[in-house]
Formats: structure tokens, sequence, C-alpha cells
């Protein structure tokens, strides 16, 4: 712990350059060693007289799990939807399955496999558990039928199923509408989306903010198991000590600015706050 | 159909747990239903009726001349029913029926190549015609109600009030105020009131048509897709759906099927009823909302629909041959409504929308 005391200053004084460049990148998959699923690189991203990010990076390896850690108006959120693709980076580059890309949508960033796991979940509530893992993704029926776009329910049922047991999720039911489902059936199937539809990288907004204590540990649980798979996790979240403990990486965005970019491993809950709340920025930027 | 997961027989393994949700048998779940509720009201309602009116009501003229008048009903509830499923309204499918049959009307007699004797040498032309002109208006007027919505984002309650009041003046201005009649008499004869064995043709126009909306609902990705809308607009963008376009594609779904009652209603009568359409769009809301289709969006119930015009029906003719002022129809249905929508919201089987 005192090791990773004198840690965080060091890291502090580096930012701009040598932010996205981790030093010690084998860490957590040694595996999947250089293969990038995510990153951003410098990002800059103005909204009018809003500077929302100066110089943001990020760097989410398969298997790796980087916690994205800011205070409010950090610019967390922006730079979140820099990689959903919702917004266009002013400056900066993005990385996902080691191309650099553009991405102009939503459906820009899926079809790089890259998926979200929204903070509301964003799943249709009066929709079945088979119904929403497919929407916009439906299996039709092969022949005329699917021509017609009658769908392959059997075929959806039976891959939510798999694709369920794979991340260790039970549900009671696959046809109960998903507002019949309780608040951490709820993350577990949208988690459970996300990951079916992502091949590179996923990204969590908040998973935990709206779960109980058994509840979050068992999304950080997933979180694992996602990462094991060979994605990359991008896990946006308040609920430090919690994320802290499963994540391999920390990126600390202060100012739309990313100021810490650090294993997980020599950090702990209160370095966090203190780069969060700009313990150090503000000496050196004195 | 049966898709429950069965957990892992290692049952230590599970991750969330199951209490939340008991899984009703199907049957349960059908017979639970606000359509068969109102299924069950409907039949109840024609026994009554029937053994009140001492054997009139349950003749078979009777039925088929309340057949012919929920057919056009039923179109403009079924369409209804899909656009509330997506979130959006429509108050302009009776404006559209009306405008509908008048450019079809006109353009049938525009083309027509009449024998002295007011026969038509290009009979099948002029049906042609119109059925074309009826089905192309009614699309157009959706496609134009589509646009404003979906496209341009204004509530759709505004636009088709804003489309209502156009399409009905611009009826009135190609008919020239005045119903446009003169039709050729087969449209009637052949389609309007003919019977398959005891049914009307139009009927089962309107049934077939009405199935096919109810398969879409049920088993495409259309009908997915319009419930995902319908159910939470901003997840169905964030899944990657093309909301606006869909809900294009619906609106012009709805005019087609108000096109269609459109020429029902031109060869029920051989002539257009300028003055017969003012209540459709409401009574098409009544009839889809009675029948369990939510509101909010999200839920679409196409035979809640059916049984839903049917209750309408039934009560305007049950009380005519029962002597009764059929205005007291309008106050009954009015009822039905609020109750059927009242008990939904004091039941236990209302839940918590998120």
């Amino acid at each position: 712990m005192s090791t990773a005391r004198r840690r965080a200053p060091d890291a502090d004084e580096a930012p701009p350059e040598g932010a996205a460049q981790p030093p010690q990148a084998t860490e957590a998959s040694p595996g999947a060693a250089t293969k990038v699923a995510i990153a951003a690189e410098h990002v800059g991203k103005r909204f009018g007289h809003v500077e929302a990010l100066r110089d943001a990076s990020l760097r989410a390896e398969r298997g790796q799990i980087v916690a994205l850690f800011g205070d409010n108006g950090a610019g967390k959120s922006t730079f979140l939807r820099i990689l959903q693709g919702i917004h266009q980076p002013d400056a900066g580059r993005l990385v996902v399955d080691d191309q650099p890309v553009s991405m102009t949508s939503v459906r820009d960033a899926q079809a790089l496999g890259v998926d979200t796991v929204h903070q509301d979940l964003s799943l249709a509530p009066d929709l079945s558990v088979v119904d929403n893992m497919f929407v916009g993704h439906e299996v039709l029926r092969r022949g005329p039928l699917g021509r017609m776009g009658v769908l392959d329910r059997r075929e959806m049922t039976e891959r939510t199923e798999a694709a369920l047991r794979e991340l260790s999720i039970n549900l009671p039911s696959l046809t109960v509408p998903i507002s019949d489902l309780s608040g951490g059936q709820r993350q577990a199937v949208a988690v459970a989306r996300a990951v079916m539809w992502s091949s590179t990288a996923v990204l969590m907004d908040e998973p935990t903010a709206a779960l109980g204590a058994r509840q979050s540990e068992l999304v950080c649980d997933l979180m694992r198991t996602v990462a094991g798979r060979g994605l990359g996790v991008v896990v946006v979240s308040h609920d430090l000590p919690r994320i802290l403990a499963i994540a391999d990486r920390v990126v600390i965005l202060f100012r739309g600015r990313t100021a810490l970019d650090v294993p997980a491993a020599d950090l702990t809950v209160p370095d966090v706050v203190a780069t969060m709340v700009g313990y150090g920025q503000e000496e050196s930027a004195a | 159909m049966s898709t429950q997961t069965q957990a892992p027989p290692d049952g230590a393994s599970s991750s969330v747990d199951t209490r939340a949700v008991a899984v009703r048998p199907l049957w349960l779940r059908v017979l639970t239903t606000r359509a068969a509720a109102i299924l069950a009201l409907d039949v109840v309602l024609f026994v009554v009726f029937a053994v009140q009116s001492g054997g009139p009501f349950a003749s078979e003229a009777n039925i088929q001349s309340l057949l012919l008048s929920a057919t056009e009903a039923l179109l403009l509830a079924v369409g209804l029913a899909m656009l509330l499923g997506a979130g959006i309204f429509d108050l302009s499918l009776g404006a559209n029926l009306v405008l509908s049959s008048v450019v079809g009307a006109k353009l049938m007699l525009a083309v027509a190549d009449r024998t002295p004797d007011g026969g038509y040498r290009n009979l099948s032309t002029v049906v042609a015609i119109g059925v074309v002109g009826c089905l192309v208006t009614g699309m157009l007027f959706g496609l134009v109600n589509g646009l404003l919505v979906a496209y341009l984002k204004i509530n759709a309650l505004i636009a088709t009030l804003g489309t209502l009041g156009i399409g009905t003046g611009l009826a009135y201005v190609i008919s020239g105020g005045a119903d446009v009649g003169g039709l050729p008499t087969e449209i009637q004869s052949d389609f309007g009131l003919l019977t398959f064995g005891a049914v009307p043709v139009p009927a089962v126009v309107a049934v077939v048509i009405t199935a096919g909306v109810f398969v879409c609902v049920r088993y495409t990705r259309f009908g997915s897709r319009t419930l995902a809308i319908g159910s939470s607009p901003s997840a169905a963008e964030r899944v990657g759906i093309r909301v606006p376009r869909h809900l294009l594609r619906l609106a012009v779904l709805a005019g087609l099927l108000a096109g269609i009652a459109s020429f029902i209603d031109l060869s029920h009568f051989i002539s257009t009823s300028l003055n017969g359409h003012s209540n459709d769009a409401l009574n098409a809301v009544t009839a889809a909302v009675i029948g369990g289709t939510l509101l909010e969006g999200g839920k679409v119930s196409v035979l809640g629909a059916v049984w839903g015009t049917g209750l309408a029906v039934i009560l305007q003719g049950g009380l005519v041959i029962a002597g009764v002022s059929s205005y007291y129809q309008l106050m009954a249905v009015g009822v039905v409504l609020i109750l059927a929508v009242g008990v939904d919201r004091f039941s236990h089987l209302r839940r918590a929308r998120t």
C-alpha cells in the first residue's frame, strides 16, 4: 500500500504524452499481450465553448478490465460516447482491434464489435428476454418465411440460453417481459446482450449504480467472466472500491484529460479520490 | 413455444436470483388477457341482445350487417393498434379514409367510358383505377403523417390533428362539398355486398388483413421492432434500429389500411360518405385501447382490437334493435373504455414500468 501511495504522484508528473502507453501492458492477460481491444489516444472534444475533453487517453487490451474514473464533469460520459461512436472526437485517434478507426454512429461501433451496457440498460421493458437479446440483430427463418421477416424464435431462444449459460446467468424464463425481472436480472440480461454482440470490447456505464451489494458482486463476477473470454472491458463507475478490486488498469480523468493511467493493483481508493478531485493536478499546473 | 430455461443441475452457480418471476401456464395467460375479457363481454352482450330481441338480432341478415359495419372500423383499429404499439398516435385515419375514397371515386369517374344506358365499356379498368387510387392515396396520406412525425419530430397528436383538418378540407375541395356518386354498381354487387357463404366479402378481406397484422406483430422482425420502439425509443435507437424509417413504414402501413377501408366504403354505398367518418379515428383508438393495446406503446393486442371493434358494433346494433336510442351506445362504449383501462390500473397485473 505504501508503494501505491508513491506511485500515484509519479504517474501524475507524466500524463499528457505518456498516458496512453502503459509500460507494463502484459500484466492482465499474458496470452493476448499486445492485442488492443479498444483505445483512444489524446482525444479532444469541444461542444461550442465547452471543452469537454482535452487530452484523454485510454487503452483496454483483450482480457483486460479498464476502470474509467473521474469526478462529475471530468468528461467520462463524453469519453464513453466517443468510444461508442455517438460523438466524433475533434482531435486524437481511436483504435479498435489494433486498427485505427473512425466511427460515425453506434452502428459503426457495433460493426467493429464494440457494444455497450448503458446505465439505464436500454432494454425494452415490454419485450421478452429473448427478443431483447436480439432486438436490432434478429434471426430470421430460412426460406420464404424468413424473407417475409418471420423470426426464428427457436434459434434465438437457443442462442440466448447458450449466451446466458456461458455467463452463468440463470433466469426463470426467457419469455417473460423484461419488466417482470428484478434489477439484477435485468442488468445480467443487458450485460449478456452486449457480450453476445461484441467481438472486441464491451463498454459499461455505471453497471452497479442501481444494484444492491450482492447483485453488484454478481455483476463484477460477470465482468471478469467477460474479460476472461478475451474481450476488452471499459467500465465507467463511481463504485470505486468494488471496481478497483476487479480492474486491471485504472484511468482517471480530471478536467477532460487523463490524469492517471496505471495498473489497478498499485492504487488505493484514497489515491483514486485524490486524483479525481485534482490533488496534485493543481500543483503541476501551477 | 415452451422456452423456460432450466437452471443447471448445479444450482449453486446460480448468479441471479430467480424469485421475481413465477411463470404461469399459457392457457392461464391467454384467459386473463384483456382481449379474452372483451371477447367474453362481446359474447354475453350478443346473447343478451339475441334473447331480448327474440330472434331478429341473431338473424343472418343482422349479423351480416353487423359484420359489414365492423369491417372498416376494424381495418382502422388494427392500423392504429400498430401505431400505438410504436408509441405514436393518429387522429387522421377517418380523414384519410374520406380523402382516399373521394380521390378513388373521382378517378373512377374520370376514366369511365360510359355507354348511353349508363353501363361501362371499361369496367375492369375503372375498378382497378379506383382500387389503386384509394390505396395509393391512403399510403400517401400515411407517408405525410410519417414524415411529419418521424423526421420532423412533430408530436404525433399535433401532426395528425393538422393532417386531419387538411385531409378533410381537401376531400371537400375535390368533391365540391357533395358526395361523389354514380360509381359502377358492380363494385357493390360483386364486392361490397357480396357474401362468401354467409359472410360478407369485405369482412373476409378485413379478417385476412387482420390475421396478417397479427402474424406481423407476433412473429416478425417488423413487429418485434415496432414494440421495441414503443417500449423504449431510446433503447431501440441505441441497439441500432433506424427508428424514423421504421415509424415512416408504420405510418404508411396504417395509411394503406385506411385506403383499403376507403374502397370498401365506396363499394358499400356506391358513393363517398363525406360526413360519415368524423368519429372514425377516435372509435379506432377506443377499440384498440379497450382491447388491451397500450397508449404508451410497447404492447399491441390485435385480437383485442377485433373484439373491441365488435363491442362497439354489437352495442350499436343491439340497442337499435332493442328500441333504445343509439346515443346510448356512445355512452356504453365510453363506460366500457374507462372500466377496462381503470380496472387494469388497479389490478395487480399492472406492473411498474421502467
